[in-house]
């Protein structure tokens, strides 16, 4: 029976308490690794988020074959869009509208403000079938644009890295040597869609000099095979176009995206590794100057397995609270925070597969960190520890 | 003092688990159905070459609407010439180059370095069912065809004014 005899629980507890102030620092250092990690794991799941989000299984692409898989390269006459509707089965119609969205899509440098500096921004010339197809669009302020006006994307202030009042309705800002007003703001359930600036197809053109458009975005009948426009543009070799389910093209982009999310969670290796380090570090320190109390433990009858857990019991309980606390504030801070990136922007996003890997992060630090300094100081003779100053 | 270092201990551990075990659904979504039946259909694939085929190039300047014809050709043309989920894709005249291995090209069944020449000697292959409808299934499960392949067509011809060529294809005869 005396053999079976643990550490009280509350044991663990009171040592935290006993020295507030090593317990503070250990709870900061320990919080500061997990938030590191929440940053990077945000950062990961935001990219795969807004990527995954941005594409409708009932909409097809179709832009030239020439652009391969960058729409701002491509460039379709502009009778394509009749010319689709007119040979295909399968498009919606909505109030007798035919849902197919002719859009002139451009990176620019735009001007905002009396700035002399110019930012990249994506602007997208649409009609006002465009969110008929875009069905995860919703203007949240404002008005649809009139002529000479622009609605821009909740994270277009990301993208252009200015303030969101510069963008606030009524503000002007310059793109292709003309003056745009804001005239709304809209959102598209964290897409890329969000990133950008939408004006109006004929304002655009004008602006380009160009008579083009870089693509045709068509909402199919749930029942239609988006292949069968696919297969349409093979046929029509003569028009060089290719179509693609936004799906399949978000899907594509993805993959150029893959090393990011390597070399990402390569950092999430290194962070945690370096905190397992830290924590080592922390506790070798924390143990050391308890030696002569675990002597005492064991010459009182307690076994050294039980000492050990109530170490190991300290080390988790100071690193659940450490994951805790950054898990709140990643919550509270991090969670929706934009991030610009070449394509747009995203917000991180800390849901529950980030919450996982950060929290376990932290659990895993506290319990491995305390392992190797308890056992180093178990594993020296009771009488001599009894005697260490 | 027990209590409370009992709650407080519970408290924690308890945060970590739950703020970590929600939205478990959503990994689901990306899960893919790979059922598909891979073993070529035999009803479509001739076992012995058909004699008098015509290249592509030369099919779309002679060959006239609705007329039967025999095509040879390679698969090919474009990044990616199958059509998704219907058993359709392009060939390419075989007298046309492409890329050649040492050449180190991860696609060179699109004919990057002679694409002016496609043009004139591309064709569309679609399998149709007796509705007319082209089959549904990839052709690289239905014919067990990949890129590059050359391949012996048997079907009627659809031409168009602009000059594109599809073959609505019966049999196929895969080198």
């Amino acid at each position: 029976m005396f053999q079976r005899r643990r550490l009280p629980w509350e044991y663990g507890v009171r040592n935290l308490l006993r020295r507030p102030t090593r317990t503070l620092l250990t709870l900061g250092a320990l919080a500061t690794v997990i938030l590191l990690v929440f940053v990077v794991v945000g950062f990961i799941r935001g990219l795969e988020k807004s990527l995954a989000t941005s594409g409708d299984p009932d909409v097809v692409l179709v832009y030239s074959m020439n652009a391969e898989e960058n729409i701002e390269n491509s460039s379709i006459p502009a009778r394509t869009p009749a010319l689709l509707t007119a040979s295909l089965q399968g498009v919606q119609r909505q109030s007798g509208v035919t849902t197919v969205s002719p859009e002139l899509y451009l990176g620019t440098r735009v001007t905002i403000g009396d700035e002399d500096q110019t930012r990249l921004g994506l602007i997208r010339g649409v009609t006002t079938t465009a969110p008929l197809v875009r069905r995860n669009v919703r203007l949240v302020e404002g008005h649809w644009p009139g002529p000479g006006e622009i609605i821009v994307g909740r994270l277009a202030p990301a993208k252009l890295g200015c303030a969101v009042e510069e963008l606030a309705i009524g503000q002007q800002i310059e793109f292709e040597k003309r003056s745009w007003t804001v005239s709304g703001q809209f959102v598209a359930g964290g897409s890329a869609l969000e990133s950008e600036v939408w004006c109006r197809l004929p304002d655009f053109q004008q602006a380009l000099k160009r008579q083009d458009i870089s693509l045709a975005a068509m909402l199919l009948q749930p029942t239609a095979n988006p292949a069968e426009v696919e297969l349409f543009c093979k046929e029509r070799t003569d028009l060089e176009l290719q179509g693609i389910g936004e799906t399949d093209y978000y899907a594509s982009l993805q993959k150029h995206y893959q090393p990011v999310r390597m070399l990402a969670w390569l950092v999430v290796g290194l962070v945690a590794g370096a905190g397992i380090f830290a924590g080592l570090n922390m506790m070798y320190g924390a143990v050391a100057g308890r030696i002569r109390e675990l002597a005492t433990l064991q010459a009182i009858g307690y076994r050294r397995w039980a000492v050990l857990l109530s170490l190991v019991q300290e080390g988790a309980l100071l690193s659940a609270a450490a994951s805790l606390l950054a898990g709140l504030i990643a919550v509270g801070w991090l969670n929706g925070l934009a991030v610009r990136f070449t394509m747009g922007a995203f917000a991180l996003r800390v849901d529950s597969v980030a919450l996982l890997i950060g929290c376990g992060t932290g659990l895993v630090l506290g319990i491995v960190g305390a392992i190797p300094p308890a056992l180093k100081a178990l594993r020296a003779p009771v009488a001599e520890s009894l005697k260490a100053a | 003092m027990t209590q409370i270092a009992h709650t407080f201990s519970a408290l924690l551990l308890g945060g970590c688990l739950f703020m970590g075990c929600s939205d478990s659904t959503e990994s689901n979504a990306d899960a893919k159905d790979d059922s598909a039946n891979s073993s070529p259909n035999a009803t479509y694939l001739l076992t012995e070459k058909p004699a008098d085929a015509w290249g592509v190039g030369a099919a779309r300047e002679k060959v006239k609407d609705q007329g039967e014809v025999t095509l040879i050709g390679r698969i090919g043309g474009s990044a990616d010439p199958f059509v998704g989920s219907l058993a359709a894709f392009t060939i390419v005249d075989p007298k046309v180059e492409h890329c050649s291995a040492d050449e180190g090209c991860p696609t060179p069944w699109d004919y990057c370095c002679t694409q002016d020449q496609v043009k004139d000697n591309i064709a569309t292959i679609k399998f149709v069912g007796e509705d007319g409808q082209p089959v549904g299934q990839s052709a690289k499960q239905l014919l067990g065809v990949k890129e590059l392949d050359t391949v012996v067509v048997q079907g009627q011809a659809k031409r168009d004014d602009n000059g594109n060529l599809t073959v609505l294809a019966r049999k196929v005869y895969v080198e």
